[in-house]
């Protein structure tokens, strides 16, 4: 009954972005599949609307995150940075039957 | 066979249970006060912490799985001697179980406030951890086992049914002792513990607390429970198993979950229909409790009040693949995770623990009062806690979900609500304190 396969082989540099993906805890505010923190946006999809570039600078760069004045997104260094989008552009290929809604919209937006 | 416990305490099992329940305690009044602090976190800019948001969020979700653990280790001994009226196999693998749990649930919570975890959701520990708490209910499994099989011709079902949860809790944490590379078998596997320890293993221990406490304080007679006990047992396990595909929708499962998560879903709902039955039978049967049964009571209804509804009406309406669709990972979710996990199994552990360390004693009547306002100001704190959450996440799925608006503007208009969401955990948590006193009391007056 359980058939979890992947959509293709996970790519050993996905694996590695995994696992920087844990070590920093990021489900706590943010979701993959719709399951973790509410505090920040689910990333399932996140490749579809935005650059690798951006989200790699973003991650280095991290800027003060919304309404806070100070407090800053945590950030990763260059490495962890590029290893942890690769795992966000696999994410992005798992078929999630539909979910979640309005994603065209949300593209367009952005 | 049946005669009730006497006020002295006759078996070691039921001395050694009292330190499980105690500890469970002071977690539950410690996670009350952590969870504050994160909540307000969430509303206060730049709030000053010595622990960041997403460490706090992993140790409060860490304590709203081990302290109702802890509290069942210890119900379980003590619902177990009682219901069998015999000691348990051996009390001493029993004292080293007590350890080895506090020694790794307590190593869980340091190392992530030191920042250091696995970060997998409610599982956000090392692994190395988790596999010590294994080894805490292998020795309980085993211990309970053996207990049952010492006079085979004597096996209730209570018993027995405390002894299958006790070893389905074992079962399903061990696979996530292991690191996944696959997401999807990563996240499938945690539902095993977010899911089935919920909803099909505590449900067990639960059930099964509940028959003995009717039986032995004399509110039931034993035919008319045992009656049912099999076939609720039954039901809660095939319902939550196959339930489990509830959190199977969108992790990249094949289109079968949609239906088969959502149709099992009624099935877990019985169980829980023929639990209320059973526990309106017991009540109805005799009019006159002692205080201490009685404050039991205002628990244990509680507990019922929000397997009702909280877990089962609102889990059932979030079932339904076209609202999870769009409420899926909105503060709707953590309504319903705050009002089942701690509405039915908080409030039927900490009955079950109020109970044990109340053994041999009688609260005054102004303890007694006391008690009952702490019960509810916890009701009133987490009824307008989870209504807050609720409303957010209507609003969430309106604004993200439907309209398509940007996830942090949507997310700042969130604000009212969640202020409303501290002002109700502040009670929540007065209440919690306020319990947690009367509850180490009687501890304190029975500690010979
Ligand atoms: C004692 C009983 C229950 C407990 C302790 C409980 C607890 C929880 C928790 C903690 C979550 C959050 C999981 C997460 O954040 O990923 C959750 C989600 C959920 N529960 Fe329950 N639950 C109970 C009963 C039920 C029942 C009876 C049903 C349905 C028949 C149900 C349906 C759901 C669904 C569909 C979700 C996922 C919501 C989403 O997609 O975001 N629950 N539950
Ligand atoms: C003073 C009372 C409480 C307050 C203020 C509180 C606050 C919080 C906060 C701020 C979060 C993080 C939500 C997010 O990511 O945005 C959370 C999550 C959670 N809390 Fe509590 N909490 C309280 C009591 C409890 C209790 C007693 C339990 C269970 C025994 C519990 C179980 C959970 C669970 C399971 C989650 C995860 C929800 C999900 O992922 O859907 N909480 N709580």
């Amino acid at each position: 009954m359980i058939s979890a396969k992947l959509p293709s082989s996970i790519p050993e540099q996905a694996v590695a972005g995994k696992l920087i993906w844990q070590k920093n805890n990021c489900v706590s505010c943010h979701t993959l599949f719709g399951h973790g923190g509410y505090e920040a946006d689910d990333l399932t999809h996140i490749t579809d609307a935005e650059t690798t570039e951006y989200l790699i600078d973003f991650l280095v760069e991290a800027p003060v995150m919304r309404p806070h004045k100070y407090a800053r997104h945590p950030a990763l260094d260059q490495i962890d940075a590029e290893n942890l989008v690769n795992y966000l552009e696999f994410l992005n290929t798992i078929p999630t039957l539909g979910w979640p809604p309005q994603q065209e919209q949300v593209e367009d937006d952005s | 066979m049946n005669q009730s416990i006497t006020s002295k305490q006759q078996f070691l099992a039921q001395i050694i249970s009292r330190r499980y329940c105690l500890s469970a305690v002071c977690l539950f009044a410690l996670q009350s006060v952590v969870a504050l602090m994160g909540a307000l976190d969430l509303v206060i800019s730049d709030l000053p912490s010595p622990i960041p948001f997403e460490y706090g969020r992993a140790i409060h979700l860490g304590l709203a799985d081990f302290w109702p653990l802890i509290g069942t280790m210890g119900m379980v001994y003590f619902f177990m001697t009682a219901e069998l009226n015999r000691e348990i196999h051996s009390p001493r693998l029993a004292r080293w179980q007590y350890w080895v749990v506090m020694l790794f649930t307590l190593s869980i919570f340091g190392t992530l406030a030191l920042r250091l975890g696995n970060g997998r959701e409610f599982l956000e520990g090392k692994p190395i951890f988790y596999l010590g708490i294994c080894l805490a209910l292998t020795l309980a499994s085993y211990n309970l086992i053996r207990t049952l099989l010492t006079d085979r011709q004597n096996i209730t079902p209570a018993a027995a049914t405390m002894t299958v949860g006790m070893i389905f809790l074992l079962l399903l944490l061990l696979p996530n002792t292991i690191t996944f590379n696959n997401p999807i078998v990563d996240e499938a596997t945690k539902f095993w513990v977010v899911h089935l320890w919920e909803e099909m293993a505590f449900e067990l221990t639960s059930v099964g607390f509940i028959a003995t406490f009717f039986i032995v304080s004399g509110l039931a007679n034993r035919t008319q429970i045992e009656k049912w006990l099999y076939l609720e047992a039954s039901l809660a396990i095939i319902g939550g198993l196959y339930g489990t595909g509830h959190h199977y929708y969108w992790i990249g499962f094949p289109a079968i979950w949609l239906i088969l998560g959502s149709l099992v879903s009624l099935v877990e709902v019985i169980p829980v229909g023929m639990l209320v039955h059973m526990t309106y039978k017991g009540l109805k049967s005799k009019e006159i409790h002692n205080r201490r049964e009685k404050l039991t009571l205002w628990l244990l209804l509680s507990s019922v009040f929000y397997h009702v509804t909280g877990a089962s009406l609102l889990g059932l309406f979030l079932t339904i693949p076209w609202v999870n669709l769009y409420m899926h990972g909105t503060y709707f979710t953590s309504g319903h995770a705050h009002l089942a996990l701690f509405g039915s199994l908080g409030f039927v552990v900490l009955a079950g623990c109020y109970y044990v360390l109340s053994q041999g004693s009688e609260p005054t009547l102004q303890e007694y009062k006391g008690g009952v306002l702490a019960v509810i100001i916890l009701n009133i704190g987490l009824i307008i806690m989870s209504s807050a959450l609720l409303a957010a996440g209507l609003k969430e799925t309106y604004l993200w979900r439907i309209l398509g608006m940007d996830f942090m503007d949507a997310h700042l208009l969130l604000n009212p609500y969640l202020i409303l969401r501290v002002l109700g955990g502040t009670m929540f948590t007065l209440g919690d304190l306020l319990l947690s006193w009367y509850i180490f009391k009687a501890w304190r007056e029975t500690n010979l």
